[in-house]
């Protein structure tokens, strides 16, 4: 440690400016400091767990299971019966509609920026589909509230109903009788009302769709040049060589598609502003319901009594865990994408 | 190896398909359809905003308070400005710090995969979920909502976004410099601080403007903690005044000047929002940026 008191060399900006020892104490210290914030991050998600199972603590002890299949939500103290059936199921129509038209339509604009788009016509449709992401969901929800739900109440719904009356499926769900029930239901049936399941479906379609489109794309980019070369050269049609990189990123496009449906649970505002807003579980399109979310949104300032609000918890901690879930596997796809990405 | 074994085999793409032309046609076009409705309805969308906003706004939107005649927004668009201000105050420094560990400091032990995994939960967690908690830990020991439990909540979903932001981009510092540093015998620290940091200044600081776009817009997090305030109130210790609050207080009810003053805040409020991001999007081109 003796260069900078050479007269011939610079002299240097690190060394021997400060004592080894204090220079080894600010090391330590900066390693400390972000050890911490890592520690601390750690302990937000703790707290984010320990406040969810100790709200809902008494909610756990009380009702348990049953939570999950009763529909009823009755929050009338003496009377009360809580069921965080219809909400699931509503969260899952809303997350399934989403997903149904959302996927085809996001994976098919991956596929034009990464594989039709010119380089100047790629980059503009790329920032403009992220734009879609950075619309705050209040907007989405005004928007939707206003001008997409007349607009099916007018003109989709009634459409879509002559096209669709006869079509019936099978609903699942314990109704007053007290036992779980199977029966044939409309696919659509009631008036056309613009706040329903499929109202909260298309603007969930619109809001995972720029995470499922950018994830997609940059997975796509992986395709080795290759493999598409040499299956052009064996005279593969364009199509063909897609659906080989399509196979080839199906992990990551899975992955994708999994953030997108983990937007889609956790997803507030925009849905409770279309949906209807009724803890109701229906086979039709066009019936109100009711998600997780938006039931916390709704009813959690009101919660005035304890086992209100420890139900409350408990659908909060519902939601955590199928947002972890949906969240765990897809990160999991995409770790692999990026460990395979290292290999090669 | 010799050649006349090898089999001919069948060419896994020619003579299958009869029409596979036509179909390679017909799905180059159904994917640029796609991408035509992605576009079409981001144009509605932003089209409406536009229209509807600058037909309602006036001047007293800006500077009127929400129950004075003609009425405004002033104070939930100064009231959001300092909400995300404190949520920074609170969130980026500890944002920041995981990044740095993360990407400076984490080897490939199993803690860095669970700093990692704690990262992506904390990004995926539902935000009404952290109002939850953030009601939880400030609200209810307080007995009062304020805008403090509001940015706390708000600092929840900041952390993951700078954290995130912060370790790609000082990835992208170039190895030799911390070699060329080392050798000219700089600590660790020195390093951080003398050259990495400054090198990934830029890529940083537009990280920071991502997490400020993202939570300006949040409203479900501060429903419960924030809760809205029709006056002029900056203190954080009171209920706090923000724009998201009012567009949604505003959006379900029947009065028609009151749905007109959400348009209005809808636009100002994407405006501020997409001006951040596009900013975003140009300082940093041609770098990769997790925009979402």
């Amino acid at each position: 440690m003796t260069a900078s008191t050479n007269p011939t060399l610079p002299p240097n900006p690190f060394v021997d400016v400060q004592q080894n020892a204090f220079r080894r104490g600010i090391d330590a210290a900066t390693k400390a400091a972000a050890l911490g914030g890592v520690l601390l991050t750690i302990t937000i998600l703790i707290i984010v767990f320990a406040v969810l199972i100790h709200g809902s603590w008494m909610a756990l002890r009380q009702i348990g299971w049953h939570f999950f299949t009763t529909q009823a939500w009755n929050p009338v103290p003496g009377r009360d019966k809580y069921g965080v059936l219809s909400f699931l199921y509503g969260t899952g129509v809303t997350t399934f509609l989403a997903l149904l038209i959302g996927v085809p339509l996001s994976i098919g604009t991956a596929i034009f920026i990464t594989r039709i788009a010119p380089r100047w016509l790629a980059g503009p449709v790329s920032f403009l589909v992220e734009l879609l992401a950075a619309i705050p969901s209040i907007a989405y929800g005004l928007w939707g509230c206003f001008v997409m739900s007349p607009w099916l109440q007018n003109y989709l719904e009634p459409i879509l109903y002559d096209a669709l009356k006869h079509i019936s499926i099978i609903p699942v769900g314990k109704y007053p009788s007290g036992r779980i029930e199977f029966f044939p239901a409309n696919l659509v049936h009631g008036g056309p009302s613009g706040s329903d399941f499929l109202a909260g479906g298309l603007i969930l379609t619109i809001m995972i769709l720029p995470i499922i489109t950018a994830i997609t794309r940059d997975v796509l980019q992986q395709f080795p040049q290759e493999i598409e070369h040499g299956a052009y050269g064996l005279g593969a049609t364009w199509w063909q060589t897609t659906r080989l990189a399509l196979a080839y990123c199906r992990a990551g496009i899975f992955g994708a598609v999994m953030l997108g449906m983990a937007r889609a649970i956790g997803e507030t505002m925009a849905v409770i502003m279309v949906i209807g807003n009724t803890d109701h579980i229906s086979a039709s399109l066009f019936a109100g319901g009711q998600t997780m979310s938006g039931v916390l949104a709704n009813e959690f300032m009101e919660a005035d009594h304890p086992i209100y609000l420890s139900a409350m918890f408990y659908v909060a901690l519902v939601l955590m865990l199928s947002s972890l879930v949906t969240n765990v596997i897809a990160r999991a796809l995409m770790a692999r994408i990026d460990r395979e990405r290292k290999v090669a | 190896m010799r050649a006349d074994v090898i089999e001919p085999t069948t060419n896994p793409f020619v003579g299958r398909s009869p029409g596979r032309r036509w179909i390679s046609r017909g799905a180059m076009a159904l994917c640029t359809l796609c991408t035509a409705v992605a576009l079409a309805v981001l144009f509605v969308v932003l089209a409406y905003m536009g229209i509807r906003g600058i037909e309602y706004m006036t001047p007293a939107f800006f500077t009127n308070l929400p129950l004075q005649s003609p009425e405004g927004m002033r104070n939930c668009i100064i009231g959001t400005v300092i909400l995300v201000g404190l949520a920074s105050v609170l969130g980026v420094p500890v944002g920041m710090l995981c990044g740095i560990y993360m990407a400076e400091y984490a080897g490939k032990g199993w803690f860095s995969y669970l700093a990692q995994l704690v990262m992506d939960l904390l990004a995926g967690t539902p935000t009404i979920l952290l109002g939850v908690i953030a009601w939880q830990l400030v609200v209810v020991p307080l007995h009062q909502q304020s805008g403090w439990s509001g940015a706390l909540a708000l600092a929840f979903i900041m952390v993951p976004i700078v954290a995130r932001a912060s370790e790609e981009m000082l990835r992208l510092v170039p190895h030799p410099h911390r070699e060329a540093s080392a050798g000219l015998g700089a600590s660790k620290a020195q390093t951080l601080f003398m050259v990495i940091l400054p090198a990934a200044k830029a890529g940083i600081t537009t990280g920071i403007m991502l997490g400020i776009a993202r939570v300006a817009g949040e409203t479900a997090p501060l429903l419960f903690t924030a809760l809205g305030n029709d006056q002029a109130v900056y203190n954080p210790s009171q209920p706090y005044p923000s724009l998201t609050l009012k567009i949604w207080q505003y959006s379900q009810s029947a009065e028609p000047a009151w749905r007109h003053q959400a348009w209005t805040a809808v636009l100002v409020l994407v405006t501020m929002v997409l001006i951040f991001t596009a900013a975003v999007r140009f300082t940093v081109r041609g770098r990769k940026v997790n925009m979402i």
